[in-house]
């Protein structure tokens, strides 16, 4: 793990760390190796749903239950916000104003197209012919499984190897899709009744409003705070209104989230720069409160033990089959090569999730989070394991 | 101009959304929303009263009173009730900021002279309004047909909830405007000060009036539950503090989701184990400031400049919830009542300062810092709420009809007073030796 590598964690580096005086302190010499302190919480890693998920599902009410029910459902605000955050995030990060931008993003879309695709249909087989009593149409679950595994982290641009480099901004372009999908899904399984697509594509789009309309008050405010700290004020306050308006009306808080930092990227002035700087200091600790909640709302049932194992399976097979077609758009890699490295799952696919569970609150979707959370964690041990390691500098 | 057009969208999105979804409950996403447009809204009225040379905070909290449910109600009741999930969070964190604030080292020269003032204040103030009340009894819509030892017991109680003051709020204040100096100090240990006695009184009070109304709660556990709410809070916090502090000189990582958990472990554990959120979240910072200074200092300067959007939030919740109908109902006799109470504070002050040998502006000034009231106040008219409901409401109406005219001129006055010492920003640009600049000896004058 390299010096930068021990930064590059969700949210990156704590604002607030920085603002300590260094001190001369260490600690024992058996806490000193990174991966040991990283796996006591005393460093950042590159994983956090590794270490947060397991803190949240021994706090939860399955547990010790110092995370009560009613705990939980305060928390409900903050992961309205954390939501929306990350849809910002992937907002920010799509870029397609050059050519090879462009390709990326369609090696990306051919990618997760055909993860979601090949764990949607595997599992709508699967669940029909298991009758698993989840309560929920197969269709639509076997979508939003594939959703949670269509989501990929490929860790940093470490700069040695192109392959990595090329896989990381795959990684986070291949989030754009599921997360409309998910926008749609998430009004579909919402709805007290039966829903055509067509109406739900409808709903896809007033989420778009609330994004653009929200996004536009923000520009109109982020460059024109007096100070500092009135500008956190204002990107914290449109977060939570993209995430509550969103959130209030039933659609997705990542679909609004993405919009307003489409909008953001788009339009004149430096408001993305101004957003993701700003992020950096609310980010972290809304991240740590997503992943602790989603531990915590766990229900580790039959039914959930059950979709894990296909549900890891299922998804290495897709990521490797997408990232061979992936490469057939973007031939800088090699066939083969692009899959392994898309195979840690990160964090999305928990946060679609948990959106899921809180829109749907019955054991079925309670035992898909539960397999997801259980498939996240399989897939980052599995990419430690089968991502390459020593390639070739660039 | 732009941040008018972004207010209008703001607005007109809440107000479309939540009409939309209003058949539907969303606990969460529900006090997302409220907590975006609070957040945002608020932020450009405290704007506008800065510009007016009013403080932000008075802005806020016109904010929360213009839009919240017994106004404009585009917030809705469910919404402003959801914007005080807050409140625990904002006050430990507040209060906890006050602590890191009190350093030992550099207090110890005018500490007794501080405490001199804050007991001469406290106790004549008491005195004064207990007398006042107890003369004044029969026209008060409180229990007139009470007289003798009861009549003084209630007297006593409602002159205890009448003196008590806001450090939520002078903190706050002091926050907001980054107000450092030696007003600033003086104002923080008197609030503080006040705030221990007051419990204390409140207590012998309650006790007092159980005894002579021959209640069956007389007597139990006095001392103990007295004990516990005093030393109890702040052993609690002292020993969380203490845990923070050797987190932040041994580990130093990942310290914001480690104070949001010291904050949410003061006012969520603290208030189930009966303790006193303020007082808890005071003892920690303190703790903190006094065992790890230089730790104590940074993070100090790094939160206050972070609190604006819990400032924000807490005084526009509490606009919100601010029952305009109490005022309306006994507003008068509120507005006579809160007059009196300005005028014993200033004069009050005045003889605390002198017996105490404090002398020059400052002490002057400090009675403007002592004005404001809010959910202490609150809090101990609850608690007579629920215990003597025949007559807790009608005391309960008055108090709330106080509250509201204290939280809207209490900030105003102590940001006036902040600004005619010369403290305001200096948190941003302190000057040495600044915290010594109250003169302690004989009164010259």
């Amino acid at each position: 793990m390299s010096a930068r590598e021990e930064w590059r964690e969700i949210g990156g580096r704590d604002v607030l760390d920085a603002a300590l005086p260094p001190h001369g302190r260490t600690l024992p010499a058996w806490l000193l190796p990174l991966r040991t302190r990283a796996a006591l919480g005393l460093a950042p890693v590159i994983a956090p749903a590794v270490l947060f998920v397991p803190i949240g599902a021994a706090l939860g009410p399955a547990a010790l239950n110092v995370l009560t029910p009613v705990a939980l459902s305060y928390l409900d605000t903050v992961v309205a916000i954390a939501l929306a955050a990350l849809g910002v995030f992937v907002g920010l990060a799509l870029d397609l104003r050059s050519a090879r931008e462009r390709g990326l993003f369609a090696a990306a879309a051919l990618e997760a197209a055909v993860t979601v695709t090949l764990v949607s249909g595997a599992f709508w087989y699967l669940l029909s012919a298991w009758q698993m009593p989840l309560g929920l149409p197969v269709g639509l679950t076997g979508l939003a499984l594939g959703l949670c595994a269509s989501a990929s982290s490929a860790g940093i641009p470490d700069g040695g190897s192109a392959t990595h480099l090329v896989a990381t901004r795959i990684a986070d372009l291949d989030d754009v899709l599921p997360i409309v999908v998910g926008g749609i899904a998430v009004v579909m399984l919402g709805a007290s009744e039966p829903m055509p697509v067509w109406q739900a594509t409808g709903w896809l789009f007033r989420t778009l409003l609330i994004g653009i309309a929200v996004g536009t008050a923000g520009w109109l405010l982020f460059e024109r705070a007096h100070s500092r700290a009135e500008r956190n004020v204002f990107i914290a306050g449109i977060l939570a209104l993209i995430g509550g308006a969103a959130g209030f009306l039933g659609l997705s808080p990542l679909v609004a989230g993405l919009m307003a930092g489409l909008l953001w990227s788009w339009l004149p002035g430096h408001a993305d720069r101004v957003v993701r700087e700003d992020l950096e200091r609310v980010q972290h600790p809304l991240i740590v409160v997503l992943l602790i909640v989603a531990g915590a709302s766990c229900v580790f049932s039959r039914e959930a033990i059950w979709l894990c194992a296909p549900l890891v399976l299922f998804r290495l097979a897709a990521k490797l089959a997408g990232g061979w077609l992936a490469t057939r758009v973007q031939p800088v890699l090699t066939a083969g090569e692009l899959g392994t490295h898309l195979i840690a799952p990160g964090l999305l696919g928990i946060a679609l999730a948990l959106h899921l569970q809180q829109v749907v609150r019955t054991t079925g979707m309670a035992a898909v989070l539960t397999a997801v959370v259980l498939a996240t964690l399989a897939g980052e041990a599995l990419a430690l394991v089968l991502r390459p390691t020593e390639e070739p500098p660039s | 101009m732009m941040r008018l057009i972004a207010l209008a969208i703001i607005v007109g999105t809440t107000a479309v959304v939540s009409s939309a979804g209003a058949d539907v409950a969303r606990g969460g996403p529900g006090t997302a929303l409220a907590i975006g447009f609070a957040l945002i809204a608020a932020s450009l009225t405290g704007e506008l009263f800065e510009r007016l040379r009013l403080p932000r905070i008075s802005g806020y909290l016109m904010f929360g009173v213009a839009c919240g449910p017994y106004a404009s109600a585009i917030l809705t009741p469910a919404m402003a009730r959801e914007l005080q999930v807050i409140n625990g969070l904002a006050i430990a964190l507040i209060a906890f900021i006050a602590g890191l604030e009190i350093n030992f080292v550099r207090l110890r020269p005018q500490l007794r002279a501080m405490l001199t003032m804050g007991a001469v204040l406290v106790v004549l103030m008491w005195l004064s309004l207990t007398l006042l009340f107890f003369v004044t009894w029969p026209w008060l819509p409180v229990a007139p047909e009470l007289t003798g030892p009861a009549r003084f017991a209630l007297a006593g109680l409602l002159a205890t909830v009448t003196v008590s003051f806001s450090p939520t709020v002078s903190i706050a204040v002091i926050t907001e405007s980054r107000a450092r100096g030696p007003l600033t100090e003086l104002v923080l240990a008197l609030v503080v000060l006040a705030d221990l006695m007051l419990i204390l009184l409140f207590t012998l009070s309650m006790e007092t009036v159980r005894f002579a109304l021959g209640s069956s709660q007389a007597g139990h556990g006095l001392l103990s539950g007295l004990a516990w709410e005093i030393f109890g809070s702040f052993a609690f916090g002292s020993v969380v503090g203490a845990f923070f502090a050797l987190y932040l000189r041994y580990v130093g990582r990942e310290i914001t989701v480690m104070l949001l958990a010291v904050s949410v472990v003061l006012s969520q554990v603290g208030a189930a184990l009966a303790f006193e959120p303020l007082l808890a979240a005071l003892g920690a910072g303190l703790v903190v400031e006094n065992i790890a200074p230089p730790e104590g200092d940074a993070l100090r300067v790094a939160v206050e400049r972070g609190a604006l959007p819990v400032l924000v939030l807490f005084f526009a919740a509490a606009g919100a919830n601010l029952h305009l109908g109490a005022l309306a109902s006994v507003g008068l006799l509120a507005l006579v009542v809160a007059a009196v109470r300005l005028v014993l504070i200033r004069l009050s002050a005045q003889a605390g300062a002198r017996l105490a040998g404090l002398h020059g502006e400052v002490p002057a000034l400090a009675w403007m810092g002592l004005v404001s009231q809010a959910g202490v106040t609150l809090g101990l008219a609850i608690l007579i709420l629920a215990e003597f409901p025949e007559w807790g409401g009608r005391l309960y109406a008055l108090i709330v009809a106080m509250i509201a005219l204290h939280e809207m001129v209490g900030p105003i006055l102590f940001r006036a007073a902040l600004v005619r010492a010369g403290e305001v920003g200096r948190m941003d640009h302190p000057q040495p030796g600044e915290h010594l600049a109250v003169a302690a000896g004989p009164a010259t004058s």
